[in-house]
């Protein structure tokens, strides 16, 4: 008779025993795929959050420390009334970044955007901007914000979903004498893409837009996702509706000084937040950046937060699977053993037949696998019954555990960071609705490779008994 | 020629405590041996040393004229050796049909029908059999793994005297009509009665009454 065939018969005769070991394996088995299937879930969950939340940092001018600053007085005014006067400074960087630094950031490996602006206040001449709800001075009525960028596909406020292209295209590099206006205003005002906006260059005598005329053309139009919310007091210039973007070398030409040949500041978004680190060397390593003029500021601590329950409860997870697969260990080969001395009459009988050791124990063995082929399998519809409660239960454990957040709104609100009144789109948090744990296939096979494991230890540690015996010792045992 | 030679075998479960001296003897196929003696002579030590189941401290068992070593013990119990036990030592969670496969080289079938046992008892369990189908089964065992030799240990110790005398008929019938060489140790003057031979053991010697 064949070692599978005894086997198989001692396990379907042997009802009782089956069914405790079965009970022990199934549960056994439930828990160790619950915590494969956590775990794989938390480091998902993990990738997620960092490729939702992305990384970000600024780099700016270091105002108070650059060599490069300067600061020129250009006007003085005398009130009469009071018969003080006020004197009006201009600070500028004589260092800044130019279109081939951010070209060489956006080429470092991680780097997803590099968004700079250059803003300037000004009136567009026939345009009828939306009102804001601030009262204003007469002279700002028809000044709006325009941005100037070296292209709008990396500006903030479309990369966060703020802003949707929803007609024309994006500003690029190479682009002059271009703009993008909002789809609102275009209506307002009867335009279209292809039309052109009417402006003038800053004139430093008059102290006003008055200079040279300049024509940009609209070649798109966005839609705004986000305004600003009911009851917000916001200026005309700052709403949403009545921005407008152009290339870079309008935005210099219109500002009308050679002063502002490029941008003081560059936000700059990576992929994976983990690597921030790493991306902020390369860009230090870059050549042709003056670090004497700049200073970077790192903002990875929505993403740590973020994170933090996660890492948290993947340390728990994998700390109680060990628990688990070892005390299952234990538990496996005591009763294991137990039961190998109840079974001395059995090998004796082997024995004394002419059957070998290992083929009595590799009996064991299959009998034990059987049943648990079997447990596994079943642990599948256990596991995925009570693995997401487990799950979040955790995590929400862990996040009661973890540090307190000083500021809490940085992990809900992670992405609503405000601009003036460019509030940036809300998106949720990969955690904030739980994590959502699934039993996979790739975590059962980890399961029957575990528990195969565990059992031919546990097996292994049982047939110790039979092995150190000789057939006439078990023969004097079963007398 | 012997079957099984024991050759100045002597065994010691304690230094200087010898169980057996100097024994030899020559057992033949196709004749039946009964092994007599008191409690503790060493009748199972004996049967143990023929089985393949120890070795002995001084001397030689030979079967078919060739040494039985540690190394070569477990093929010997499994090529040449059939044991029936006074408690049976029958699987409990196989049939009788099946107890007779684990080891069967022969058909199970006519050997168990051939021994008295019916079609149906011989798909019961085997503990719902009584004591006399139980040796019945094990003898069955011993037929069917086709071993030259059958070593039986009390195989009448638990039975009533008429199940005895049929299963010592069994055993007999093993022994002259399967040309068998069947040893019983017994403590029984009715089961040695029907041996061809009796071994005696007494004070760890051995003598032969034909």
């Amino acid at each position: 008779m064949s070692i599978s065939k005894r086997a198989f018969l001692y396990v379907t005769r042997k009802t009782g025993k089956t069914v405790l070991l079965f009970a022990i394996l199934l549960i056994m088995a439930t828990f160790v795929l619950t915590g494969l299937s956590i775990q794989k879930a938390s480091k998902a969950t993990q990738l997620a959050l960092r490729q939702s939340l992305s990384g970000t940092f600024d780099i700016f001018v270091d105002w108070g420390n650059s060599p490069y600053v300067v600061t020129e007085t250009v006007r003085e005014d005398y009130d009469e009334e009071t018969g003080k006067t006020a004197t009006g400074f201009l600070m500028y960087s004589t260092v800044q970044f130019i279109p081939e630094n951010i070209a060489a950031i956006k080429d470092i490996s991680g780097v997803k955007y590099c968004s700079a602006r250059q803003d300037n206040l000004l009136p567009f001449e026939e345009l009828s901007l939306f009102p804001g709800t601030i009262a204003m001075d007469e002279k700002y009525k028809g000044y709006t914000k325009m941005f100037g960028v070296c292209n709008t596909q990396d500006d903030e406020l479309f990369t966060t979903g703020t802003l949707t292209l929803s007609n024309g295209r994006h500003i690029s590099a190479d682009d002059t004498h271009t703009a993008i206006i909002s789809q609102d205003l275009a209506e307002r005002n009867d335009l279209k893409v292809g039309d052109y906006l009417t402006a003038h260059c800053y004139n430093t005598d008059e102290d006003g837009f008055t200079g040279e005329e300049i024509k940009l053309q609209i070649i798109g139009l966005f839609t705004p996702n986000a305004i600003e919310p009911f009851g917000q007091t916001v200026t005309t210039y700052d709403k949403i509706q009545n921005r407008v973007f152009t290339d870079l070398q309008s935005s210099k030409e219109i500002d009308g000084g050679t002063i502002n040949y490029g941008f003081s500041s560059l936000h700059i978004t990576i992929a994976d937040p983990q690597d921030m680190a790493r991306v902020i060397a390369d860009v230090k390593a870059l050549p042709g950046i003056d670090w004497k003029a700049f200073r970077i500021e790192a903002d990875n601590k929505t993403y740590e937060n973020a994170a933090a329950p996660l890492a948290t409860l993947n340390e728990l997870v994998v700390t109680l699977l060990v628990v688990i697969i070892v005390v299952s260990a234990i538990i496996l080969a005591l009763i294991l053993t137990l039961w190998t001395k109840t079974r001395i009459h059995e090998i004796g009988v082997f024995l004394s037949v002419g059957i070998r050791k290992p083929a009595i124990i590799g009996q064991h063995l299959i009998e034990v696998l059987l049943i648990a082929i079997l447990a596994f399998g079943i642990s599948y519809f256990t596991s995925s019954a009570i693995a997401g409660q487990i799950g979040n239960h955790l995590l929400e454990q862990s996040m009661q555990g973890g540090p307190e957040d000083e500021d809490e709104d940085d992990v809900s609100a992670a992405a609503a960071v405000d601009i003036g009144a460019d509030y940036l789109i809300e998106k949720p948090l990969p955690t904030e609705n739980g994590i959502q744990v699934s039993v996979g296939a790739d975590n059962l096979a980890w399961l029957y490779l575990i528990g195969f494991a565990i059992i031919i230890m546990a097996v292994s540690t049982s047939s110790i008994t039979v092995m150190r015996l000789n057939p006439r010792e078990i023969l004097s045992k079963m007398s | 020629m012997p079957i099984l030679e024991l050759k100045k075998v002597s065994y010691a479960y304690e230094k200087g405590k010898k169980v057996l001296q100097n024994v030899s003897a020559e057992l033949e196929a196709g004749k039946m041996y009964a092994i007599l003696g008191p409690s503790g002579s060493g009748k199972t030590t004996l049967l143990s040393l023929l089985g393949g189941l120890d070795v002995p401290a001084q001397g030689n068992v030979l079967f078919n004229g060739e040494g039985i070593t540690a190394k070569n013990m477990e093929a010997h119990r499994r090529n040449h050796i059939s044991l029936i036990f006074q408690s049976y030592n029958l699987i409990d969670y196989m049939t009788p049909v099946e107890n007779v496969r684990l080891t069967a080289k022969l058909d199970a079938a006519p050997i168990l029908e051939r021994l008295g046992l019916k079609q149906d008892e011989t798909a019961r369990n085997v503990l719902k059999l009584s004591g006399g189908q139980q040796q019945r089964v094990a003898i069955a065992r011993a037929l069917a793994s086709d071993a030259p030799v059958i070593l039986a240990d009390e195989p009448t110790g638990n039975l009533d005297a008429d199940t005895a005398g049929e299963i010592t008929e069994v055993l007999k019938e093993s022994a002259h009509t399967f040309g068998k060489c069947v040893v019983v140790v017994t403590h029984s003057g009715e089961v040695a009665k029907q041996a061809d031979v009796v071994l005696e053991i007494r004070r760890g010697r051995l003598s032969v009454n034909s």
